[in-house]
Formats: structure tokens, C-alpha cells, sequence
């Protein structure tokens, strides 16, 4: 009975040391990361049973837990991987803004420069400086085109490298989850949970998310199981899976994920992801980059279409004058076939391939294309926008803009992405370079008689296609527009005096022959006569430069038709859907990147507030407060110290006992 | 409820680094006086900016479209001011050439003025327009567009005028072959002249001479004719026998019966019944001297004139009425071209009138697009620099407050 005294003054000694010890650990990691507070879990030893009842026997340490919430773990999990894949999303998607300056470094200002620049060509058809302006300011607007794509590149450069730090951090993280599962394990037996290994396992499954959501399954062995995705299994026990980062099958510059179990390699179910960095980055990857370089691509090569077009259709200073060459390189040479690696087909030429037939009809899209193995000759295309919506072509049909040529059979399950704006801008060149070659000189020249006792002037002369010069007028001839009536009738003669067509004018619409629209002001009478002539003074004509100059205002960006049968014609023959003029295609170009990037703002700023918020309620639950540690320090150490009286008074106890048994 | 001590600092110094990043970007928007810097900061608004940017780029290139056609037109302005004036000059010469006393020497010496004259007139039609083309060069000419040829000047080019805009009609040239080389013939509705003689076959021999005549009843007159009908000629007839002197009229070969064998007194007019015009004829004609009425053309050349009067001048054996027909019918023909250039003239100085409307919408147009961009993007600075101070006062007290609480800890007190 004596001994109890100094047992229980004991035990209660160790017992509140271990508390201190224990708060001394809280206060030593109350800033380390993923750290939870630990609590000592006192009990009473049990009673011993004596004829007067039970008496206590003071107190025991029953073990040394963790204060944490499994809920709250992964609703911080969850939340940080949404809010690391906004962020992810943000960060790349702010530079992308950047390859869309507004203003006059824009790219919108330098078009409508280089459109704006005819004007002194217009005012002085003669002056080379003049011309020399618009070369100028053509390679300016190439330039800036250029430098936009290769932006583009960069950045997707940046996302494929970022895409393999972090399957590396994955990677390192997964490992040492598949560590700490082991150890912890070989824990279990001793029957108290190993804290710290816990915390260590819990921050990393927490940092894992941040790249890749993942869900967790805890075993009975305590191990703690981590999938991803659709239950692709990253940690299992204490194996470890590897990801990483492959090129694209279609295009080398994009990055797909595998996931490496023992000597198995699968393709990683991109669709499931879900949320974290690798999320955020992949839609950078699939949608954002590749929708900023086709609306770039699909401007470039409206405007460097339609641009050589109208050059086409008039006359340069050369001697002898000659349709104009381009001013701008081929879209058509950027028009790109990507065949899949699997393909069985040639790779090096694709055994489909494009033609670019209208500009002002390309869309900014990628295709996907493949042989339908249900219909010989028929082939099923989708557009990127749209990825569901599956429709049928054949050799030779016209899709928005862009004739398909079937050059070989393509076997079945042999896959292709047909690219047909994507290069476009950053493939731009301005390949005119003497200022005689711009074409300024409309190739006819028309006027009125002198004579004629009717309203009716030209309002304009404007050529829609290149003409024949086989055909009238030809050279040194006239062909005279002769009105045969006072309403409209027409005669087309050639020579003078000789007939070759007839028709009859509406005001408004113009006449059109061999390439020229002939529009009119005011009503020509009986008998009046206009003459339509091959131009004979090309340098002092600045018909076409006007012509050039109307690009300002035509939609010759992102036109759209109804074409059911993929012919390239309108089949409700209504006029084409509007598109955009350059100006309004570069200011939607920026709405819709703004949008982008004000949207990913948007959602990073909720997903961070909402993050911020679940880590607040874990760390509160689990975080140490160092007041409280102190207080509870204050309380142990007082308890410490009545413990310690305990054996002072047991001591004083014995010794007066032995006092008296000595005296 | 606790609070992890950890976080509490982490939280803290989340929130001062946002109020700084606020600042900053407060800070970013007042010195550069936008409110949107990226497209993100507004989409819509920046959309908007880049339209209205292309509006104000557009602005400018009009203008500078403006003030080509306008150095042109007010070239051509001050170039038919000095064709008239040459041609004014001429007429004066003329006149003078009429004088019934001066002898053949003395009219040649009136020739060689008016050859000078001519030169001159040549010159100011080919005039540059300082940018290496030329103020008449139409749509587009040789170099220079008025040569002169065999036959006289002609103007090689293609008629018309140059285009500056498509947008609003402004010309780049004037047409030079309308404004030289087409003026109405006669009085502008008919034109009278010596024909040949009915008996001889040769020109008039007699002394008579013939004005431009004029109209009575313009709505007796058969000029323009109707469409698919050929415009009649009118033809006054003499006869001389035994010195009595008569007329017919005759329409295209047939004589009209009103006017058939009238006495000629010497000088009279004679109208052509029914049909509105008459002519004064004077002096004595010859057997079967003719004259002709036929409906004035637009093909009447100042050179040619110049041209016709200077021969005429230079022609040693004219009679009194052939000289006086000379001058009479070189000075109704210069009257009409100057008619034509003051009509250019004139519609020129419209055309620079219509051009300061033209101007000030362009600018007016420039200035609602530059208003509408300032409105889009840029910065109210009242309220950003309210907005900045509110932001700084915040900042402030976060600091303050951090400051504050981090000392405040239970350590502090059981120290002692």
C-alpha cells in the first residue's frame, strides 16, 4: 500500500510529461506544412479491487492521436485540384491574351494599315513611294502575324514542358505515397497510428491532387489506395504507377499522358481527368491554344486570299502591264494534313489532301477525318467546334471553303486532322517586293459618251474575276454598252455596230461581261452609250486600288453557306451569310479571347476562394493554435508539478515513518 | 472555434498580397490612363476600341484621299482660270483682226498672237499636277495628254475622270478633253455656217456672212431630234439674177414652201418658218452661195478654233464678209468654250465647296470615333484616383492591423 503513493505520483509524472512533450512537439511544427496537432489520450489505470471497494490507481497514457476529419481532408483535396487547374488554366491563358494585342500594336490596326495604305496609291498611282508604303506595311502586318503564331507555339511549347514537370512531380509524389504505405503498414501492428507518417501521406495525396484529382480508398492494412481518373489506379499498396508525357498522335507539338503499371503502358483516359494542373494545362492544350491559332490562321488566310485575289484582277506597272502577282504568300501552301502515327497509310503524304477554293469561307477549325467503313467512297468528317455532329463527304466535295482530293484508298481506321487555317498565320510571308508589282491599274476603263442625253453615269467599274483577254474588249478595242430603250435594254457591241450580247439593266445591279461589273448612276436614255475599253494608261489608272482599298469593308472573313450536298455552291442560292470584315473579325478575335480569359479568371477566383475556404476548416480542425498550446502548457506543467508534490508528499510520508520506526 | 496559428499569419499575408496586387493594378490603370489594358478587362469595350481605332485609321486615309483630289481640283481650278483668260485674250485679238481697214500684213501679225496664244493655251492643258501625272490626264493620258498632231491637238488618253474614294465621289484628274475639246458648236442649240455653192460646187464666192443666229420659239425648235430620227439641216439658198438677190429655206433638201424666194435686202434676218431659229445674214451673196443650219455638236475644239481663225488670218485673199464670217464665227466660238470652261470651272469650285462638307465629316466622324475609344477604355481619373486612395487607406490598415495582432499571443504574457 505504501508503494501506491509513489506509483501513482509516478506514473501521473510520465504521464504529464508525455502531454508536454507531446504540446512541445505541437509548438515545434505549428508552421510546419501538413502538420496535425496531436493529442495525448489519458485514461485511468484500472481500479484495484479491495474489500473497501475500488481504488484508483492513477493514470496511463493510452496513446497519442492526431486531430483530423477524413471529409474535411479530401474536401480540401478536391478543391485545391479545381483550384490548381483554373489557375494552371490562367496563368497560360493570360500570355495567350498577350499574342492578341489590342490598339495600334494590335494586329487588327496593322490590316486595316496595310488596307489604308491604297489610298496614296489610289491619290498617286504613279509614285512608287506610295507603293513602297503598302510593301512596307504588308511585311508589317506579316511580321505581326508571324510573331503571333510562333507566340502560340511557344506557349504550347511551354504547356508540353510544364505537362512533364508535372507528370515527373507525379510521378515523385506517387512514389513516395507507395513508400509511406508500406511503412505505415508495417505500423499497424504495433496498434497506435503512426501520426506523422499519416500527416507526410495526407499532404501528399493533397499535393497529388493539386495535379491530378484523384480519389482515395484507405485498406484495412491502412494503405491507402489513389486512383485517378476513371479508376486507373495511380498507388496501389506499394506499387507506384509512372505517368508520362508522349507526343500527340496527330500533331508531335501536343502532349498525351500514359500511365506505366510494371511493364504496362495504357493510354490515359484524358476525358476523366476531372480537375488539376494537368487538367488545366490539356484544355490550354486542346481548346485554347488551338482555337486562338485558327481564328489567327482563318485571318491570315481570308485576308492573304482575297488580298491576292483582287491583286490578280488588275494590272501592275510592268512593262508590258500584267496581272498582278501576289502580294501576300499562298494560303493554300499552309494547308496541313495530319495523319495519325498509326495509320497504315503513308505518312509522308497523307493520301487525303485540301484545295483551298473560297477564303472568305474558311472557318477556324480542325477536322477530323477517316474512311466510313460502312460506305466505300464516302468519308466521315467532323469539325473541332462540333465534335459530335459526324457528316459525309466524297472525294471532290467542297467544305467550307476547301475542296478534299482523295489521292489514294485509305483504309479503314486510318485517322486524319485536316488542318486548314492552323499554319496559315504562321506561315505568312509578304512575297511582293518591287512597288511596281502592285497592281493598282484596273484592267478596263469605262466612260460615258459625250453625247448621251441620258442621267445615267458610272458609279463604278469593278472586276470580279480575271478577264480573257481573248475576250472583248481586247486590246485597242472597244466594247460598247448601247442602250436600246429607255428601260434598261442593253446591247453589248463589239466592234461598234456588231452585237455579241444583250440584257437588260435594273438600277443597282450592275452589267457584267468578261469579268467587269458595271454598275451605274441615274437612268441612261434611248441611244446613250457607255465604253467599256482595255485600260491604255495602266500607270496613271487606279481603278484597282480603289478595289483594294473596298477590302476595308468587305466580309471576307469566316463567310458561311448552306450546303447540304457539299458542292460549294449556296443551295438556297440566298446570298452567303455575312462574315466579318478584317476590322470586326481581329475586334471578335479579342471579345472572344477576353471572354476566355475573363471566364478563367472568373472561375479561378471562385475556386480559389472556395480552396482557401476548405483548407481554412482543415487547418482549423487540425492546425495548432499556439495560445491554446500554451495554455494547455501552463495547465500540464501545473499538473507536472502537482505530480511532483505527490512524491515530495510520499516522500515526507516515509520519511516520517522512518523517523518514527528509527526514534 | 480555433484558429490554426499557422494559417492565420498564411491568410494574413494572402490578403496584404492581394490589397498589393489590387494597388498595383489601380496604380497600372492611373498611369496609363486606360481602364483596359488587356482584352480581359473588358472584352466588349476593347472589341469596341479596335472598331472604333479602324474607324479613326479610316478617317485618316479619307483625308488624305480629300486632299489629293482637292490639290487636283484646285489645280484645275486655277488652270481653266488661266485658259480663259488666255482665250479671253484671244477673242480680244480677233476682234481686233475684224478691223475692215487692216490690210492682209496686218491681220497676219494678229495670226502670230494668236499662235503665241495658242502655244500658251497648249501649255496650261498639260499641266503636271506635281505629282507626276496630269491635272486633265482624264483616265489616264500619254505623256503629256494634248498633243499636237497632224489634224490638230488631240487628247490621247481615255476621257473620264480619276477616282479618289469609292466611298464619296472625289476626282483625281479633270477630264481634260471635256473641258477643251468638247464645247457645244454654234449658239449651242444650232450651228450656222457658210456651205458650199449649189452652182459651183466650191465654197460661198460672194461677200455674204452668216451670225450664230439665235432662237425665237424654243419650242418650235427640232433639236435634239427624237430618238432613231435623224436631226434635219436646214439650208438658206441665194439666188442672184439681174442683181435681185433671193432666198430659200430648205429642210434637209426640200424647200419649205413658207420660205421659198424671198427678196434679200443686204442684211436681214431670215428665219426658218416654224421651226423657231433665225440667223442674220449680211453682204452680198453669189449665185447659189449656201448656208447651213444643223443641230450643234459637242465636238467644238478650242485648238481647232485657234487653229481654223489663225490659217483664216494668215490667208492673204480673203474678202471683207469672209473675214468678217472669220471673226464672227471665232468669236461665237470661243464665246462657247468659254461657256464649257466656266461651266468646268464653276462645277469645280462646287466640288471644292462639297469637299469642306466632306472634310468636316470626316473629322466630325473622327472625333465621335475618338470619343467613343476614350469612352471604351479609357480611365475615369476622379474615380480611379478615389478608388486608389480607398485601396491605399485599406492597405494601410491591414498593415496596421497585422502588426497589431501578431503581438498579441499568450507567450507573451506567461514570459515572466
Amino acid at each position: 500500500m505504501g508503494s501506491g503513493i509513489f506509483n501513482l505520483g509516478t506514473r501521473a509524472l510520465l504521464a504529464n510529461q508525455t502531454v508536454m512533450d507531446t504540446i512541445a512537439h505541437n509548438i515545434s511544427n505549428a508552421n510546419t506544412e501538413g502538420y496535425s496537432r496531436q493529442e495525448v489520450k489519458l485514461a485511468t489505470e484500472g481500479g484495484r479491487y479491495t474489500g473497501a471497494g475500488f481504488y484508483g490507481r492513477g493514470v496511463r497514457v493510452e496513446t497519442v492521436g492526431r486531430s483530423t476529419d477524413a471529409n474535411l481532408i479530401r474536401e480540401a483535396s478536391s478543391t485545391a485540384s479545381v483550384m490548381a487547374a483554373d489557375t494552371a488554366r490562367l496563368d497560360k491563358l493570360k500570355q495567350l491574351e498577350k499574342t492578341f494585342p489590342t490598339g495600334e500594336s494590335g494586329l487588327g490596326y496593322a490590316a486595316s494599315q496595310l488596307l489604308n495604305a491604297f489610298v496614296d496609291v489610289a491619290n498617286q498611282p504613279q509614285d512608287m513611294s506610295a507603293r513602297q508604303v503598302v510593301l512596307a506595311r504588308t511585311e508589317d502586318f506579316t511580321s505581326r502575324m508571324r510573331t503571333a503564331a510562333e507566340q502560340l507555339i511557344d506557349l504550347q511549347a511551354g504547356v508540353f514542358g510544364d505537362l512533364q514537370n508535372s507528370a515527373l512531380q507525379v510521378n515523385t509524389l506517387t512514389t513516395g505515397i507507395a513508400q509511406l504505405n508500406d511503412q505505415i503498414a508495417a505500423t499497424m501492428g504495433a496498434g497506435h497510428d503512426p501520426n506523422d507518417l499519416l500527416d507526410q501521406r495526407d499532404l501528399m495525396v493533397n499535393k497529388l491532387s493539386k495535379l491530378v484529382q484523384v480519389t482515395t480508398v484507405l485498406a484495412d492494412d491502412q494503405s491507402l489506395t489513389v486512383m485517378v481518373g476513371g479508376g486507373q489506379a495511380l498507388v496501389q499498396g506499394n506499387q507506384a504507377s509512372s505517368m508520362s508525357v508522349v507526343k500527340d498522335e496527330f500533331d508531335p507539338a501536343q502532349g498525351r499522358l500514359t500511365l506505366t503499371t510494371g511493364t504496362k503502358t495504357v493510354k490515359f483516359n484524358e476525358t476523366l481527368l476531372g480537375a488539376g494542373a494537368i487538367a488545366g494545362l490539356l484544355k490550354v492544350q486542346d481548346k485554347d491554344i488551338p482555337a486562338a491559332r485558327n481564328l489567327l490562321g482563318q485571318m491570315s488566310a481570308a485576308l492573304s486570299w482575297r488580298l491576292n485575289q483582287q491583286q490578280s484582277f488588275g494590272l501592275d506597272l510592268g512593262k508590258p502591264a500584267s496581272a498582278g502577282k501576289p502580294l501576300l504568300s499562298d494560303p493554300q501552301s499552309s494547308m496541313a494534313v495530319l495523319a495519325s502515327i498509326k495509320n497504315t497509310s503513308s505518312l509522308t503524304t497523307p493520301p487525303v489532301n485540301m484545295t483551298l477554293i473560297d477564303g472568305r469561307q474558311l472557318q477556324p477549325e480542325d477536322y477530323t477525318f477517316e474512311a466510313d467503313p460502312n460506305a466505300p467512297g464516302q468519308y466521315l468528317m467532323t469539325r473541332s467546334s462540333d465534335p459530335n455532329t459526324v457528316f459525309s463527304v466524297a472525294d471532290g466535295s467542297i467544305v467550307d471553303g476547301f475542296r478534299i482530293n482523295i489521292t489514294a484508298a485509305i483504309p479503314n481506321g486510318d485517322k486524319f486532322v485536316l488542318r486548314p487555317v492552323g499554319n496559315a498565320a504562321r506561315n505568312l510571308q509578304a512575297v511582293m517586293d518591287k512597288p511596281i508589282g502592285i497592281a493598282a491599274s484596273s484592267p478596263y476603263v469605262a466612260t460615258t459618251n459625250a453625247a448621251n442625253k441620258g442621267t445615267g453615269t458610272v458609279s463604278s467599274l469593278s472586276i470580279s474575276s480575271t478577264p480573257n483577254p481573248a475576250q472583248p474588249p481586247t486590246a485597242g478595242g472597244t466594247l460598247k454598252v448601247v442602250f436600246t430603250s429607255g428601260t434598261g435594254n442593253y446591247d453589248l457591241e463589239f466592234p461598234a455596230g456588231t452585237p455579241i450580247a444583250s440584257g437588260t439593266w435594273t438600277p443597282g445591279q450592275p452589267i457584267s461581261y468578261n469579268g467587269f461589273d458595271l454598275k451605274l448612276n441615274g437612268v441612261p436614255s434611248q441611244g446613250d452609250t457607255i465604253n467599256v475599253t482595255p485600260t491604255a494608261y495602266p500607270n496613271a489608272n487606279n481603278g484597282n486600288a480603289l478595289a483594294l482599298l473596298d477590302l476595308r469593308d468587305e466580309d471576307l472573313v469566316g463567310r458561311s453557306i448552306t450546303d447540304t450536298n457539299y458542292d460549294g455552291v449556296d443551295d438556297n442560292g440566298l446570298a452567303d451569310a455575312p462574315g466579318a470584315n478584317i476590322t470586326n473579325a481581329y475586334s471578335q478575335a479579342i471579345g472572344s479571347i477576353g471572354v476566355r480569359v475573363q471566364g478563367a479568371q472568373t472561375s479561378a477566383d471562385i475556386s480559389q476562394s472556395l480552396a482557401s475556404n476548405a483548407k481554412e476548416a482543415l487547418v482549423n480542425k487540425t492546425g495548432v493554435n499556439l495560445d491554446e498550446e500554451a495554455a494547455r502548457m501552463i495547465q500540464f506543467q501545473q499538473s507536472y508539478q502537482a505530480a511532483a508534490k505527490i512524491l515530495q508528499i510520499a516522500q515526507s510520508i516515509f520519511d516520517t515513518l522512518l523517523q518514527t520506526a528509527a526514534g | 472555434m480555433r484558429i490554426s496559428t499557422a494559417h492565420r499569419y498564411d491568410a494574413t499575408i494572402e490578403n496584404l498580397q492581394a490589397r498589393q496586387t489590387d494597388l498595383a493594378a489601380t496604380q497600372m490603370q492611373l498611369t496609363s490612363g486606360k481602364r483596359v489594358n488587356v482584352a480581359s478587362d473588358d472584352p466588349v469595350a476593347a472589341a469596341r476600341a479596335e472598331r472604333d481605332l479602324a474607324t479613326m485609321a479610316r478617317a485618316d486615309a479619307n483625308q488624305r484621299a480629300l486632299e489629293a483630289s482637292r490639290n487636283v481640283v484646285q489645280l484645275g481650278e486655277s488652270a481653266i482660270g488661266d485658259a480663259s483668260e488666255l482665250i479671253q485674250q484671244a477673242r480680244e485679238t480677233l476682234v481686233a483682226a475684224g478691223n475692215g481697214s487692216y490690210t492682209a500684213a496686218e491681220r497676219q501679225s494678229q495670226a502670230i498672237k494668236l499662235k503665241e496664244i495658242r502655244n500658251q493655251l497648249l501649255t496650261v492643258a498639260n499641266r503636271a499636277d506635281g505629282g507626276g501625272g496630269f491635272v486633265f490626264g482624264g483616265q489616264g493620258a500619254s505623256n503629256p495628254p494634248f498633243i499636237d498632231a497632224p489634224g490638230g491637238v488631240q487628247f490621247v488618253g481615255q476621257g473620264g475622270e480619276a477616282q479618289a474614294s469609292s466611298s464619296e465621289k472625289l476626282s483625281l484628274t479633270v477630264d481634260g478633253s471635256a473641258v477643251f475639246l468638247t464645247a457645244k458648236s454654234g449658239n449651242g442649240v444650232f450651228e450656222a455656217a457658210p456651205g458650199t455653192n449649189a452652182v459651183t460646187g466650191n465654197p460661198n464666192s460672194g461677200s455674204a456672212w452668216i451670225t450664230p443666229g439665235s432662237v425665237n420659239t424654243p419650242s418650235q425648235v427640232p433639236y435634239p431630234s427624237a430618238p432613231n430620227v435623224a436631226p434635219p439641216v436646214y439650208t438658206i439658198q441665194f439666188a442672184v439674177s439681174g442683181g435681185n438677190t433671193t432666198y430659200s429655206v430648205l429642210e434637209d433638201g426640200i424647200a419649205m414652201p413658207a420660205a421659198t424666194t424671198l427678196n434679200y435686202t443686204g442684211k436681214q434676218a431670215i428665219n426658218i418658218p416654224g421651226r423657231g431659229m433665225s440667223v442674220n445674214i449680211s453682204g452680198g451673196p453669189a449665185d447659189g452661195d449656201t448656208f447651213t443650219l444643223q443641230e450643234s455638236n459637242n465636238k467644238l475644239s478650242i485648238f481647232n478654233s485657234l487653229d481654223k481663225a489663225i490659217a483664216g488670218l494668215n490667208t492673204g485673199t480673203l474678202n471683207s464678209g469672209q473675214v468678217q464670217q472669220l471673226v464672227n464665227s471665232g468669236i461665237s466660238q470661243m464665246d462657247s468654250v468659254i461657256g464649257n470652261l466656266q461651266s468646268a470651272r464653276s462645277s469645280l469650285g462646287e466640288t471644292l465647296n462639297r469637299m469642306d462638307g466632306i472634310e468636316s465629316r470626316i473629322s466630325s466622324l473622327k472625333l465621335i470615333a475618338q470619343t467613343d475609344r476614350s469612352a471604351a477604355e479609357d480611365l475615369d481619373m476622379v474615380k480611379a484616383i478615389s478608388d486608389f486612395q480607398n485601396k491605399q487607406t485599406g492597405y494601410d490598415a491591414a498593415l496596421k492591423s497585422y502588426a497589431m495582432v501578431q503581438k498579441l499571443s499568450l507567450f507573451q504574457y506567461i514570459s515572466g
